[in-house]
């Protein structure tokens, strides 16, 4: 079946809900819904990113530092009373920066993305600290929630992940583009025979995904009166997850951006799932890892029987 | 008469130590049939990527269109429309076959919306032209190797190839399957495409072809137009030297049966009811297309992929071989086809290749004992004549044929009772084929039972004191290696009688 | 040609050693204090955990894999170990050696998973690493401290041994172990062997999946003994032990000359990849500068460590090309003679 995975991750979903609806009615009401997906939407934008690295067979560990550097750049420049024009695209500017300099370390000197995106990872995250300590930056008045009221503020930041992954879904199928980030995945020799460019595409999927982290940021700077320097801690576990849970395989190639919306949506309902059946919140990290170990162990057994 | 369609002018390349191509001319006209012929290692392969722009070569020009191109590569060729069909379809097996056929159509800025619609029903009708019975839906990972190869050829025809390059089109084709290729490329020469094509079934080229080059140990040898060549000339310009006189004769007769199959089968490899003994003493050489299941048939054997029916019989006793540990436990050995990935570690060193598959004896206790390992690596490397500056040499700043010998070496080390050899002399230069050949002449002197996989008609002729046939994945015929001819073995490799030879002369 | 990788690496290390110097003299110069044998057991007692990281990285590395969940073993190692200390009231000896198990059964569970499986290792210990992290916190609670361990174990961490601190012998110990198990037998050839070429392994027989499985479960092992050897240290056991330090014993791994693609390195490499960063940091910190200065040159420090093993190869393309070129432009080079272009374009 071809969109087996997909379609047993939807079911898994559901599965949760439906155990929630009978436990835990309260957590259907609207309100904490509402606020869930909002704080989730962020994590969706990079999600998407995420799963175009991953497609093109790479990784990406550094999203969290990018996340972060991204909020607070933008909460600076939004302090300095900068309308929301300018520092939204500054926000994804700076992302894309991030991004190209592994682009430019992956793709053009043929390293490891695992190993750069984690050297970078410290690295941004670590001049962070010592350029801010650890400060929170205070917004004025009006950046919060865009300057509406926090109803229509909660919406668009939903409407822009919701549109950017429909958008991104549709053009990995139907753009030439899109195809290339898949041919180069599935097999990079064989793409460069075609004459597609593989170190152009990768390099370009990481800068995209730098902006996508830009975007990400701006919808999480929003949400609050103040700029957490530790924003976005732990984003790349969940993105990583959301996808590889979601059936892109991570040696490329295989997979497509619903199986990601799925995944991180069932990975979101996790945590407040665990507090509605009154178990210790302390468990998401340990329930996250067995989840990633699950998807890859059904796809490592699913891969061997179709071998053998 | 129009510019030719490619020209290339005393071509170059080398790898590392050796020259694949050595100042090779070569013409393409318009709407002409062009044929390569050469045996393994020829320099065929190496051609094609300099053409296709996979090789950047050392020297020399190309001319496309009577115009000189100054640097090719795969994107510049595939927009000067050059396409390539290899052996191994390069597609991408995650896409589906439409989507594979699409990326061939596609313009190479990527921001194209593509038009799924008009691209699936442009697959459909490239894949009705080539005559394949697929789903445009499939993805590429579920089709046959065939099937696999048509998509290809749909491509190719889809992206407006001008040179499209056949490389062993029909390896794996059925004959129907042949003669609807044919068809096809009498159409595209119709149309006015250049095709080179490759193969090394003469038949094939006398049906199709309007030239012929033959390449030799990666020099042209001659050009000629298909009417007035004959196939006994043709196989001498390949061979360049009389067959028979250079293999040696079988010195001792076979003894005692030391390896004996009897309905060996395994559903992963598609390896069915194979049935033979092996004697010691004895060449035993097994011929066959590629894909007919003779490398799957050796891998069951040395354990990497166990059989799961039938039983092997090693002196009279029924054993299992679960891995390669277990394989060589029992005294088999396995040089494999793909030296370079399988056949030897290149970044280790001759003295670290030799005794990788003796660790235990070597050294006990698992402590390397240098001087030990320096020993049996100065032993083989005088007993093979391998050159080598020094036993701590990495394999890869050896010859191909060298690279081979080292391999050699790791499994005469393990002292085997039976000897897979698999492609023993592909890629490897003409001196340092007549010494393997000897080799493994006195290597089934010493008593030891060989089995020689080689898809070189000439080397299976020549070596064999028996001949196993494959095909479909099971042996359909074993012959004598002294009284039967190349006719027998190919027919019987093709599944035909006689009349084989006459197949698509239309 | 293994003279020629011999060499260079040698003369990689011998680099290394160079700036391990240099760092040490600068620092000595700048920060007072730093030259004095006190501080020198800092150092030293600072970055056994990492260092021990460092050395089962090694082979896992060589192997052509990699294994993120060494820090958070680490930290789950100390908890367990606080909890068989302290409520299930085991001696600490008897608790040290059940961690070790238990080191040994989370390495295993990552070799099940990548050698039954196949799975690749960087997301097989992806999952771990979360998994492993996870299990900390919810034993814990996020909050739970194990503390009070008594002075006879402290004295592991925090005490001297023969002149030394006393945790410096088994690093020593565990050191010689993982040296001879790489340079002299033969399980050290299999692990190069399988980070070369993995197919061309299994050709040659050898045993790979066991040997892919002893190297991840041999870094669960060293893992619980850096997490018992950081519990003396520190005197107390929290969920968050060991953060971040896969990173470090990484990067100090690439540092000192392993190849990230398998196949090459050295363990003496490693240990001076970690001496260079645990001067780095102290020396920092004893010149005055913030912490997250030596975090940052880390990165960095990786980063340069990993392109400098590639950038002379692009750079040795780039010139072959232009010479190409420059060729392709003379005046008759349409009739060059192969032998002439062939000299010029050796790299």
């Amino acid at each position: 079946m071809k969109y087996f995975r997909e379609i047993s991750v939807a079911l898994a979903l559901l599965a949760l809900l439906v155990a929630l609806a009978i436990v835990a009615p309260a957590f259907f009401q609207p309100q904490p819904l509402l606020s869930l997906a909002t704080r989730e939407a962020p994590t969706l934008i990079v999600a998407c990113g995420m799963a175009l690295v991953i497609i093109c067979r790479q990784i990406d560990i550094s999203v969290a530092s990018q996340f972060a550097i991204c909020s607070v750049c933008a909460g600076l420049l939004a302090a300095m009373k900068l309308p929301l024009v300018v520092v939204l695209p500054a926000s994804i500017c700076i992302g894309a920066i991030l991004g190209s300099i592994n682009g430019a370390l992956i793709a053009g000197l043929g390293l490891p993305s695992i190993v750069v995106t984690l050297a970078t990872m410290v690295t941004w995250r670590e001049a962070l600290r010592w350029q801010r300590q650890g400060e929170f930056v205070n917004l004025p008045d009006n950046v919060q929630w865009f300057g509406l009221s926090q109803f229509a503020g909660q919406w668009t930041v939903i409407a822009v992940a919701v549109v950017l992954l429909i958008l991104l879904a549709i053009a990995m199928k139907r753009i030439a583009a899109g195809r290339f980030v898949y041919a180069v995945g599935s097999d990079a020799e064989a793409a460069r025979l075609a004459g597609i460019p593989p170190q152009r595409v990768t390099f370009l999927t990481f800068a995209f995904m730098g902006a996508l982290v830009g975007l990400a940021a701006m919808m999480n700077v929003v949400q609050s009166p103040q700029v957490d320097p530790k924003s976005g801690t732990g984003i790349e576990l969940k993105t990583i997850a959301a996808v590889v849970v979601g059936g892109v395989a991570i040696s490329g190639g295989r997979g497509n951006l619903w199986g990601a919306f799925a995944g991180l949506l069932l990975l979101a309902c996790v945590s407040p799932a665990l507090t509605h059946l009154h178990v210790d919140s302390y468990w998401e990290k340990a329930i996250q890892g067995m989840i990633i170990l699950l998807a890859v162990v059904a796809d490592g057994i699913r891969s061997k029987r179709g071998n053998a | 008469m129009s510019a030719p369609l490619l020209q290339l002018n005393t071509i170059t390349k080398s790898f590392d130590a050796v020259r694949a191509l050595k100042g090779v001319s070569f013409t393409l006209n318009p709407g002409e049939v062009h044929a390569l012929l050469g045996e393994n290692g020829a320099g065929k392969s190496t051609l094609i990527k300099v053409i296709t722009g996979a090789h950047q070569p050392n020297s020399g020009t190309i001319e496309i269109n009577g115009q000189l191109v100054e640097k090719l590569t795969p994107a510049s060729a595939h927009k000067l429309g050059i396409a390539a069909i290899y052996q191994q379809p390069a597609l991408f097996p995650d896409l589906s076959a439409a989507e594979n056929i699409a990326l061939g159509l596609e313009p190479t800025s990527g921001l194209r919306r593509i038009n799924w619609a008009q691209r699936r029903a442009q697959a459909r009708d490239l894949l009705k032209r080539v005559g394949a019975d697929i789903d445009p839906e499939t993805e590429v990972r579920n089709l046959s190797m065939p099937q696999q190869q048509l998509v290809e050829i749909a491509r190719s025809l889809g992206k407006g190839a001008r040179i499209l390059i056949m490389d062993e089109p029909t390896a794996s084709l059925t004959q129907k399957e042949v003669e609807l290729l044919f068809g096809v490329i009498c159409d595209l020469r119709r149309q006015g495409v250049g095709i080179i094509y490759i193969s090394h079934r003469l038949e094939e080229i006398f049906a199709v072809a309007d030239r012929v080059t033959v390449l030799r140990d990666g020099e042209s040898v001659a050009t000629h137009a298909i009417g007035v060549i004959d196939k006994p000339k043709l196989i001498r310009l390949m061979v360049g030297r009389e067959v028979a006189a250079i293999y040696p004769p079988a010195q001792t007769a076979p003894g005692q049966v030391v390896l004996s199959l009897s309905k060996v089968g395994c559903t992963k490899s598609q390896v069915h009811d194979v049935t033979f003994d092996v004697r010691a003493g004895e060449v035993f050489g097994l011929a066959g297309l590629v894909g007919a299941g003779r490398t799957e048939l050796a891998r069951m054997l040395f354990g990497i992929t166990p059989t799961d029916s039938g039983t092997i019989r090693l002196n009279g006793e029924t054993i299992q071989i679960h891995s390669p540990q277990q394989a060589i436990d029992h005294g088999i050995g396995y040089v494999p086809e793909d030296r370079r990935r399988h056949g030897v570690i290149l970044e280790m060193s001759v003295a670290a290749n030799a005794t990788m598959s003796v660790h235990r004896r070597i050294f006990p206790g698992a402590w390397l004992r240098f001087g030990a390992e320096q020993e049996l690596a100065k032993k083989y490397i005088h007993d093979l004549s391998i050159k080598t500056y020094s036993p701590d040499s990495n394999v890869n700043t050896l010859s191909g044929g060298n690279q081979q010998k080292v391999a050699l070496a790791r499994w005469l080390a393990t002292g085997p009772k039976v000897l897979i050899l698999d492609e023993p002399t592909q890629g490897v230069d003409v001196g340092a084929k007549a010494e393997i050949h000897k080799l493994i002449r006195n290597l089934a002197a010493q008593g030891l039972a060989v089995i020689m996989i080689s898809s070189d008609l000439p080397e299976i002729m020549g070596m064999s004191d028996r001949i196993g046939v494959m095909l479909g994945g099971t042996i359909t015929a074993i012959l004598d290696g002294k009284s039967a001819d190349a006719d027998a073995v190919m027919a019987a490799a093709l599944g035909q009688t006689q009349r084989a030879g006459e197949m698509s002369a239309q | 040609m293994k003279n020629f990788v011999r060499s260079n690496l040698a003369k990689h290390e011998a680099i290394l050693l160079v700036v391990v110097i240099a760092e040490w003299f600068y620092f000595n110069s700048v920060g007072a204090h730093f030259g004095s044998l006190d501080n020198t057991f800092d150092i030293v007692r600072h970055s056994v955990e990492i260092g021990l990281l460092a050395l089962v990285m090694t082979p896992i590395i060589l192997t052509g894999g990699i294994d993120l969940s060494v820090g958070s073993l680490l930290g789950l190692c100390a908890i367990l170990f606080g909890k068989l200390w302290r409520d299930a009231g085991l001696s600490p000896a008897t608790a040290g050696i059940c961690t070790v198990g238990i080191g040994a059964v989370a390495g295993g569970l990552n070799a099940t998973l990548i050698t039954w499986l196949r799975l690749p290792p960087l997301i097989v210990t992806l999952g771990t690493y979360s998994l492993f992290r996870g299990l900390a916190e919810a034993i814990t609670r996020g909050v739970d401290t194990f503390t009070g361990f008594p002075a006879s174990f402290l004295f592991l961490g925090q005490e001297r041994f023969l002149g030394m601190p006393a945790q410096a012998p088994i690093f020593v110990c565990v050191a010689i172990v993982v040296w001879l198990l790489v340079h002299r037998t033969t399980f050290g050839r299999s692990f190069r062997a399988i980070g070369f070429s993995p197919d061309g392994a299994r050709y040659a027989g050898l045993p790979v999946d066991r040997r892919i499985a002893m190297v991840y479960v041999l870094a669960g092992i060293v893992s619980a003994l850096a997490a018992i050897i950081y519990t003396a240290r520190l005197g107390q056991a929290k969920a968050d032990a060991g953060t971040g330090y896969e990173l470090y014993a990484i990067t100090a791994v690439v540092l000192g000359g392993t190849s990230i693609f398998g196949g090459i390195g050295t363990v003496h490499g490693t240990l001076l990849g970690v001496a260079a960063i645990a001067v780095l940091s102290n020396g920092l910190v004893h010149a005055r500068q913030p912490r997250e200065v030596a975090g940052m040159l880390t990165g960095l420090l990786l980063i340069l460590a990993l392109s400098s093993s590639v950038i002379p190869k692009i750079f040795a393309r780039l010139r072959a090309r232009r010479q190409t070129r420059r060729h392709d432009k003379a005046p008759n080079s349409k009739i060059q003679a192969p032998e002439k272009l062939q000299s010029s374009n050796t790299d």
